[in-house]
């Protein structure tokens, strides 16, 4: 796989520089090819570096980075962006996914943990590819789909690499390297982030206890479920339903 | 008359537009304050109505007469019972326990209803004007006099214990309604017992249950609540603590970074002060985030926090559990050198309310401290804060205020030394559509 183009966009040197230095882009297939610290100059460099990510803050000089979104959305419609934004205004976050965003994260950013985020871009770019695609060759259905289809449809139960070499006779490795070489995230981070979608789903959709979601979603434990959805969303389940449904009154 | 009755009705729904518009809380009190508010004018309908039928015997259908009379009288006993329930409640929250007579006044509200809805209508034909008279008009004057004597013998049983503004708001209701009561007995053509229970809802409302005064009472909790705020404006604060953070981690210093990292959690979640209400994970994310850095600082300090999982959405007042942890600190533990432990747990007490506990291995209560303590926490309203207690007596009277009065904070020593705090609270969630 080709390395992602990343493009940081913050007013704070500091910010931009801990993401440079603290995350390792290297190794999840990533390069940072440039940098803006206000509104204008992330559209100039959006448009001269045409980045397949951007990491970009709300709260910017000169146009918000929002705007921003909105104005290049239009000329590079397949740019992924991530937002950032501070606790305070987590209601721009609201916004930005109801503009479609692909994700977004919370200051203070834990690099450590940022990335299941570019994990999480992955697995929905390649989502996006593959509908795309399967409108081309239809019929012809890869190994890789199969296994998709059948871990979302059995979510609730045990999955592990060796579940899915039996019921597939396949090699557990295979289909490890397979992963890493379709998507390019390990199949635990796909797992996972198919688990957290669907717990979003359900958190936002249904009046399940949160224990009942972790049933659903394949956590036999509610407080382990708990501190994965922490970990990639910044907050708990029960914050993330408060924050989404407070919205819609 | 039926011209008094549509204006006493316009007075109550104005007051119960005010009464429903005010933010207030959700306590006993209230709500049968907001039932008083939505049975009476209902009753004062039926009274005009009853005015005019009585005294159109030939043209108003018999059935249709005696209906509204039952219906009158019936919601008359009501607004009479919801009388003294709200009295007894009020009694009962300044004396702290129940000394009212729960059982026998629901039997005889059942009994009256029953009299109200079963009892022959009479009506007697004056050239004053027409009435109803006989058994069924009984039922509604002994109810009348059962609930007043009842409230009256409350009141003076416990005059002592009643703050005086309530004394006197509880009094000329009583007076109000035994005057016009006496004078509708007397005079039956008069038709006035609308204008008592309209007179003695007005008294309650102009006294206890006045907005303003609701008002106040949130304004109050929430200036007590910015005063343990800091005057540095936070989000600067916590801006540069993460600029300082990233440096520290871009020079390697882990540890450093971590420590910041639970320094601006714990700015961020702090500054929070526009809810009153928060769920239990978020005060328990900024009580570790607190006790981890206190950890760091002494490390012969341990802290534990288990909380029952499904108990982390249940919605408690902000800012209530870290004063009460820096409480065990500063006075148990700070005496034996920082060298213990916190531990904070929640379980469910019963099906409507949770207790949360603060347990510290410090030095205790010194004598005579606890029963101190104690009794500020008992009469918190009467106290005035001064530095030490600040904190919890802030706490208790935003519980006692947010919660309800049966909740709050309380003080248990340990048998192997230390003390347990512990917090009551009811069970509340938010609710999703």
């Amino acid at each position: 796989m080709r390395k992602l183009k990343v493009l940081l966009v913050d007013d704070e040197i500091m910010i931009r520089e801990g993401f440079k230095c603290l995350f390792d882009w290297e190794s999840h297939g990533c390069e940072v090819v440039g940098e803006a610290s206000d509104g204008m100059e992330a559209l100039a460099q959006i448009d001269t570096l045409l980045p397949d990510i951007v990491i970009m803050d709300i709260n910017i000089p000169i146009m918000n980075g929002l705007k921003v979104i909105e104005i290049s959305r239009t000329k590079h419609p397949e740019i992924a962006y991530v937002i950032v934004s501070g606790y305070d205004d987590f209601s721009y976050c609201k916004k930005a996914l109801q503009l479609h965003i692909s994700d977004y994260i919370l200051k203070p950013v834990n690099y450590e943990e940022f990335g299941s985020c570019i994990d999480n871009l992955k697995i929905s770019m390649y989502e996006s590819k593959t509908i795309k695609n399967s409108d081309l060759d239809e019929g012809e259905e890869r190994v890789i789909s199969s296994i998709m289809r059948y871990m979302q449809e059995h979510l609730s139960e045990e999955i592990s690499l060796s579940v899915l070499g039996e019921v597939f006779h396949l090699n557990p490795q295979y289909i490890s390297q397979l992963f890493k070489n379709e998507i390019g995230v390990g199949f635990l981070a796909y797992l996972t982030n198919i688990r957290i979608e669907k717990a979003k789903k359900l958190l936002l959709s249904t009046s399940l206890s949160v224990t009942e979601i972790a049933e659903h979603t394949g956590y036999g434990d509610y407080r382990v479920f708990t501190k994965v959805f922490k970990k990639t969303e910044g907050i708990t389940p029960s914050q993330f339903r408060r924050e989404f449904l407070d919205s819609r009154i | 008359m039926m011209r008094m009755e549509i204006a006493l009705i316009l007075v109550l729904v104005f007051v119960a537009f005010i009464y429903f518009g005010v933010g207030k809380r959700n306590t006993p009190l209230h709500k049968t304050f907001s039932a008083l508010l939505l049975i009476t004018p209902l009753h004062l309908a039926f009274d005009a109505a009853t005015v005019y039928t009585v005294n159109h015997l030939e043209t108003v259908p018999p059935f249709l007469n005696e209906i509204l009379h039952r219906l009158f009288i019936g919601t008359m006993v009501l607004v009479v019972y919801l009388f003294y329930r709200y009295i007894s409640i009020l009694v009962n929250e300044e004396t702290k326990k129940d000394c009212t007579f729960h059982f026998v006044s629901k039997i005889y509200l059942c009994l009256a209803e029953l009299g109200a809805m079963l009892l022959p209508v009479h009506y007697a034909v004056t050239e004053k004007g027409n009435y109803s008279d006989g058994i069924h008009v009984s039922v509604c004057y002994i109810s009348v006099a059962f609930y007043l004597l009842v409230c009256l013998w409350v009141l003076l049983k416990n005059r002592r214990q009643i703050d005086r503004k309530k004394k006197a708001a509880i009094g000329v209701a009583l007076i109000i309604e035994g005057i016009v009561s006496i004078l509708q007995a007397f005079n039956p053509t008069w038709l006035i017992s609308g204008m008592g229970i309209t007179l003695m809802t007005l008294a309650f409302y102009l006294t206890l249950e006045n907005p303003d005064i609701l008002r106040a009472e949130l304004t109050e909790q929430k200036m007590s609540m910015l005063y343990l705020k800091s005057q540095v404006n936070p989000h600067f604060l916590y801006n540069t603590l993460d600029t300082i953070r990233i440096q520290a981690q871009l020079g390697g210093d882990k540890t450093t970074a971590d420590l910041l990292m639970r320094l601006s959690d714990f700015f961020r979640l702090s500054i929070k002060t526009d809810k009153q209400m928060t769920m239990l994970e978020e005060e328990t994310e900024l009580s570790d985030a607190y006790m981890e850095l206190m950890c760091f600082r002494y490390p012969n300090l341990k802290y534990n926090c288990d909380i029952d999982p499904d108990l982390s959405d249940v919605l408690v007042p902000n800012f209530i559990l870290q004063p009460i942890i820096e409480n065990s600190l500063l006075h148990g533990l700070k005496n034996k050198g920082y060298r213990g432990e916190v531990t904070v747990s929640a379980k469910k007490t019963n099906q409507n309310s949770i207790e949360i506990q603060v347990a510290d291995t410090g030095s205790g209560f010194k004598q005579g401290v606890k029963n101190k303590i104690d009794e500020m926490l008992i009469n918190c309203d009467k106290h005035k804060a001064n530095i030490d207690s600040i904190g919890i007596l802030n706490v208790q009277k935003r519980i006692k205020l947010l919660c309800g009065k049966e909740f709050g904070l309380s003080y248990t020593e340990n048998t192997d030394g230390g003390v347990t705090a512990h917090i009551l609270l009811p069970i509340v969630r938010e609710e999703f559509e």
